[in-house]
């Protein structure tokens, strides 16, 4: 029982990072149908800024601002120079576009900084730091991670209802043309989905990176695949279901490594994606299904 | 292999291999050329590396060109095929060093490298059978996210269960490293493997399947809508493509002397999939320039990143230029090229354009010019079509309610109604596009509501489209000769009109080497006409024939229509708003409105009618 | 006010409108009625700016309008409601309305929105429910209040009594008329000609893509031969 409720905890830790970076999916997803193979890249770009600013010697508390703006800078200047040229385009298209803006990003930094890791130092509360409640213990990096994640979404569920801006958001997602006869101009909405993902994923990478503490020219492939998987899961289109699906992503790995037998507890991994690959065959729709009508 | 490849189509299938020779004459002969020039041992790896990229691209390339999925995981297959390769082929010595603890009494086994490669085939198109059963699961169509997704997920699967799995792959750092009896050191087995996989790219692409496939590719709807069933062919496909990837990755270990997890991963995705890009996806001539430019564009990028601007001794001073022409230089130069491909030339640079097609157009025999005429349809047997009490809602929404027709096989009956009046949905039940809520629908008393599209098509009920669903990119000859492959499969009973002759008929014959997408709206109407005819159907179902038509077009069309259903002895239903139209051409005519009948008998009678005046322009005031 | 001439629109090679042309003055009411098929949403939607039209123009206010985005289109006063409504299902009533008013001032936008409450009480009463659950009249009510919160100079609407039981279209009219009076400028696409006539000034009839005759409404409806017009018959 103890254990089982130090698992969920310890899920709902990771599940918080992975819903943070389903959402910003979700979010391009509902205005450009673009599932962006790149949005991992947002980490790995700071991650390198994170590196080069603590070598020169800048506090952790300067550095998670620049983690933020470097993600949403990083989502702007993708989204101008790849994917804004290639709006409305095929699935096919979209798909190869998003892979190869992530080849790019990757091996730039490995043809101007090295293939290999960089590590940096990581403050050392997300480390050590952990607190009792009851038989358990809790990390205090978790604890954060969980407080944060929950603000976050709370302050992004305010955007998305109370604000013009997400109204506009929210009637471009469920249907572009009409929104645009009320006068919702395409470039800011799209621009500011990238802006809003970028910031979200800009937060999820300070904990991605905090709990790193390095990062390689491939260092996105992870938290995309987390990501994309994670707002899979809950059902394209679907904001709720996108942060359902990373908190059940994060719960999953969480409770399959502790499950499976020691032997083959490396293989957690691939268990969920084959888990994942067989939801999608039974329901791909994923779990919150948005209904799309083909006019025949 | 040929005849099996060729099914009934009965087409001259000699191009095809004189086209896949061809291409094998170009990457050989090419690469013998540039070793023989250089003369290095370096040079003639690039070119043994390109020969077996050359395999995988165009292994991928008769899954993802013909049915149109995006696949990633063909790498994992890839990956697959390669360690059951290595784990048959590599001498029990050499396990007992690395993987002493393999499972299954692996170490003991030690097979010949060729027969190593057919069961590492045989293996993996197995594990493809059961993943393609679950593409199918999925809905797998031209464009479609799950299957994707589903694909990509394999890739990772199998990377996970390389790296974790030590006792069987040896894991991520040392792998399986191995001298199969020397490495490989003859260029046979990639020249067969080659030749192999050129050809059976070339003829599934010309067989009946594989036409199917390209059908699907380019409108999956339209194509359930002339019976085919997308499923099968992406099976064939997807079978045939792994079974082709698996040959070129079991040579690259042989060749390589070694498996690593991260060989068959990401990277490797990339360098397969730019190529296909960029030389075009729908071809098997496009997959082999795509293969031959990035091999030199990336040999090109690797000697400017290692040498700076220095290549076959041609130098400038390099300073300036060396913040670009560094180290990796190469991946980048292959994400830039994905990316610019698919920004401004997603079609790649060749299309699907062929080696072949382009060498009968110079070396065939002139065709005949003469095209041959119709052959009167034997007379028949009367066909009943008869649907009653027919429901449809949509949440709740009543779009049909009750509704019903008869028709016989002699007759044209004509539906009409006012937007709204539930005209298309009552289309979409008796094409299997919608499955009604309640009620029946038969063909001369076979129940057929509730089947799926294909299914209703085979058995006679053949529709077009309204909005126009031709397959774009084939040719106008290949659409209607789609079809005539799907009628001689289903549709057997009945007599076939040469597909030749229906594309005269329609007045196409000047355009049968045009693209679909080329043609004018009219032709775009009449190529529809033309290839719902090749079906050699019971009835046809025409929706709204004459939408964006002018006045003396719709009349046109009238003998159009009439002259076809003749042609092949079929039965019309024709829904159209123009009433116009519809007089000329039904002999009787039902009118719709708010989802039920409410009227229905002879043009005259119901044209006086005066319910259908109120339905076409609205009552008064109430 | 708006003047379209010779507008021509292809869907890949289907020519849905050939060679339209109309205009509409300050103040009218004018109605565009044919059967289905006879290109009146393309029309709308080539004007709006939905579609790109392939040849021919359409001025606003004496400005080249043609082929503009139509969130620019917006902003200068044209307005559209949409065939089929397209009200956006999973927001609230109140949400629909202020993204309709996306392009005035807030301040601007509260008065408006309590104008539409008063103009509209069913919206009123339903104002906080996801417009998913309306009844077909009261969507069209919020798709036309949604349209009037741009405070557009003319407001062009696609079969706004399509789909509609007989009681609610009367509505739809009562509501055409009452536009009508407070000084409006309308453009509206209509199945049901009879109706349409009643309210119209003037209006078009449109058949395969071409405008066949025009005329003040009361001339159209006398018109004996008007069913054969839509028709084609004879």
């Amino acid at each position: 029982m103890v254990e089982l409720a130090q698992n969920l905890i310890d899920g709902l830790g990771r599940g918080s990072i992975y819903a943070l970076l389903a959402l910003g999916v979700a979010v391009v997803f509902g205005v450009m149908h673009l599932l962006n193979f790149a949005h991992g890249e947002l980490i790995t770009v700071s991650g390198y800024a994170a590196f080069w600013a603590i070598t020169n010697g800048w506090s952790w508390w300067l550095v998670v601002p620049l983690i933020i703006v470097v993600a949403v800078l990083t989502s702007l200047v993708i989204e101008r120079l790849a994917f804004s040229r290639v709006r409305g385009a095929s699935q096919f298209t979209l798909l190869l576009t998003s892979f190869g803006v992530h080849f790019v990003v990757s091996a730039i930094f490995l043809l101007y900084v090295s293939a290999s890791v960089k590590n940096f130092a990581r403050p050392a509360w997300t480390t050590q730091s952990t607190w009792a409640l009851g038989p358990l213990q809790i990390e205090t990096f978790d604890t954060v991670v969980i407080v944060v994640t929950i603000l976050t979404l709370i302050g992004t569920n305010l955007l998305l209802q109370r604000t013009m801006f997400g109204l506009a958001l929210r009637a471009a997602a469920a249907d572009f043309d009409t929104a645009r006869l009320m006068g919702v101009r395409s470039d800011t909405v799209i621009r500011g989905a990238f802006a809003l993902s970028g910031l979200l994923a800009g937060i999820a990478g300070v904990f991605w990176l905090m709990r790193a503490g390095s990062t390689t020219p491939s260092a996105g492939i992870d938290p995309m695949l987390k990501g994309v998987l994670a707002a899979l899961i809950g059902g394209l289109g679907s904001l709720r279901g996108a942060v359902l699906g990373g908190f059940a992503l994060g719960l999953a790995e969480v409770l399959l490594r502790s499950w499976l037998p020691g032997s083959i507890a490396g293989l957690t991994e691939g268990f969920v994606f084959a888990l994942i690959a067989l939801l999608f065959i039974f329901r791909p729709q994923g779990f919150v299904s948005v209904a799309h009508a083909e006019r025949v | 292999m040929a005849s099996l490849l060729a099914g009934r189509t009965g087409r001259d299938l000699g191009w095809p291999v004189i086209g896949a020779v061809a291409l094998f004459a170009v990457l050989v002969g090419g690469g013998l050329a540039y070793q023989g020039i250089l003369g290095t041992g370096a040079a003639e790896r690039l070119v043994t590396v390109m020969l077996i990229d050359a395999i995988v691209v165009v292994g991928i390339q008769i899954y993802i060109g013909n049915t149109g999925v995006l696949s990633f995981g063909h790498i994992g297959f890839g990956a697959i095929g390669g360690y059951v390769f290595a784990l048959l082929a590599i001498s029990e010595a050499e396990k007992l060093k690395r993987i002493p603890d393999a499972p299954f009494g692996l170490v003991g086994v030690e097979l010949p490298p060729l027969v190593a490669i057919a069961c590492a085939v045989a293996f993996a198109v197995v594990c493809a059978f059961v993943v393609g059963l679950g593409l199918g699961r999925s809905g797998a169509a031209s464009g479609a996210v799950a299957a994707t997704v589903i694909t990509l997920a394999l890739l990772f699967v199998t990377h996970e269960v390389a790296r974790n799995w030590p006792d069987l792959t040896g894991g991520d750092r040392a792998g399986l490293a191995f001298p199969i009896r020397g490495s490989l050191d003859s260029r046979v087995p990639t020249y067969g493997a080659l030749l192999i996989a050129l050809i059976v790219a070339r003829l599934f692409a010309r067989s009946r399947r594989g036409r199917l496939a390209q059908a699907a590719r380019e409108d999956d709807l339209a194509a359930r809508a002339m019976g085919i069933d997308p499923l099968v062919q992406q099976m064939m496909a997807l079978l045939l493509s792994v079974a082709v990837v698996v040959l070129g990755s079991s040579l690259k270990v042989w060749e390589d002397g070694s498996i690593l997890p991260g060989d068959f991963f990401f990277q490797y995705t990339l360098v397969t999939l730019v190529m296909l890009i960029v030389g075009g996806r729908n071809g098997v001539t496009g997959a082999v320039v795509g293969v031959i430019v990035m091999t030199i564009g990336r040999e090109l990028a690797r000697r400017l990143g290692q040498d700076g601007f220095e290549v076959f001794g041609i130098g400038l001073d390099s300073a300036p230029l060396d913040w670009i022409f560094r180290e990796n230089l190469q991946t980048v130069f292959l994400g830039a090229a994905m990316l610019g491909f698919m920004i401004w030339r997603p079609s790649g640079l060749l299309d699907d354009l062929e080696i072949d097609d382009w060498l009968r157009r110079r070396l065939g025999g002139a065709e005949s010019d003469v095209p041959p005429a119709l052959v009167p349809a034997p007379e028949a047997g009367s066909s009943t079509l008869s649907a009653s009490g027919i429901d449809v809602r949509f949440g709740g929404f009543q779009a049909l309610s009750n509704a019903g027709l008869e028709a016989d096989s002699g007759e044209v009956v004509g539906i009409i109604g006012p937007n709204g009046a539930g005209k298309t949905t009552f289309v979409n039940v008796l094409t299997g596009m919608v499955r009604p809520t309640d009620g029946t629908f038969s063909i001369d008393g076979r129940q057929l509501a509730g089947e799926p599209a294909h299914e209703l098509a085979r058995a006679g009920l053949v529709r077009t489209f309204q909005n126009l669903r031709l397959f774009g990119s084939l040719t106008v000859e290949e659409n209607v000769e789609v079809a005539a492959l799907v009628a001689a499969e289903h549709r057997g009973d009945r007599s076939h009109q040469d597909t030749a002759a229906l594309i005269a008929q329609a007045g196409l014959w000047e355009h049968r080497h045009r693209r679909a997408r080329e043609l004018d709206y009219g032709n775009s109407r009449r190529l529809e006409l033309a290839r719902a005819a090749a079906m050699a159907p019971t009835f046809l179902l025409l929706d709204e024939p004459t939408s964006g038509m002018s006045d003396a077009e719709s009349v046109a069309m009238v003998e159009q229509v009439k002259g076809m259903a003749d042609a092949v002895g079929a039965g019309v239903l024709v829904i159209d708003h123009d009433l116009a139209f519809i007089t000329g051409i039904s002999d009787r005519i039902y009118v719709l409105d708010h989802g039920s009948v409410i009227a229905d008998g002879t043009p005259a009678e119901v044209q006086s009618d005066k319910r259908v005046k109120e339905a076409y322009l609205g009552s008064a005031a109430t | 006010m708006l003047e379209v001439s010779g507008l021509t629109t292809r869907y890949g090679a289907i020519a849905a409108l050939r060679s339209a042309s109309l205009h509409v003055g300050s103040g009218e009411v004018v109605g565009l009625i044919g059967p289905n098929g006879a290109g009146k949403t393309t029309l709308l939607g080539s004007i709006a700016g939905l579609l790109s039209p392939d040849e021919g123009s359409v001025r606003f206010d004496g400005a080249d309008i043609t082929g503009a985005a139509p969130e620019k289109l917006l902003r200068s006063g044209l307005a559209l409601v949409p065939e089929h409504r397209r009200i956006f299902v999973d927001l609230t009533v109140e949400e629909n309305l202020r993204i309709g008013g996306i392009t005035v001032k807030a301040s601007e936008r509260a008065e408006l929105l309590d104008e539409m409450a008063e103009t509209f009480p069913v919206l009123r009463e339903k104002w906080a429910t996801p417009a998913g659950y309306l009844s077909g009249g009261e969507a069209q009510q919020l798709a036309i209040a949604r349209a009037l919160m741009s405070r557009p100079r003319l407001l062009m609407m696609d079969e706004p009594s399509l789909g509609l039981a007989p009681v609610l279209v009367d509505l739809v009219f009562e509501l055409i008329d009452r536009l009508r009076s407070q000084g409006r400028t309308l453009l509206v696409v209509e199945q049901n000609a009879h109706r349409m006539l009643e309210v119209a000034d003037r209006a078009y009839v449109l058949r395969s893509g071409e405008v066949v005759t025009s005329g003040t409404g009361a001339e159209l409806a006398a018109r004996d031969d008007l069913f054969d017009t839509f028709v084609g018959g004879a």
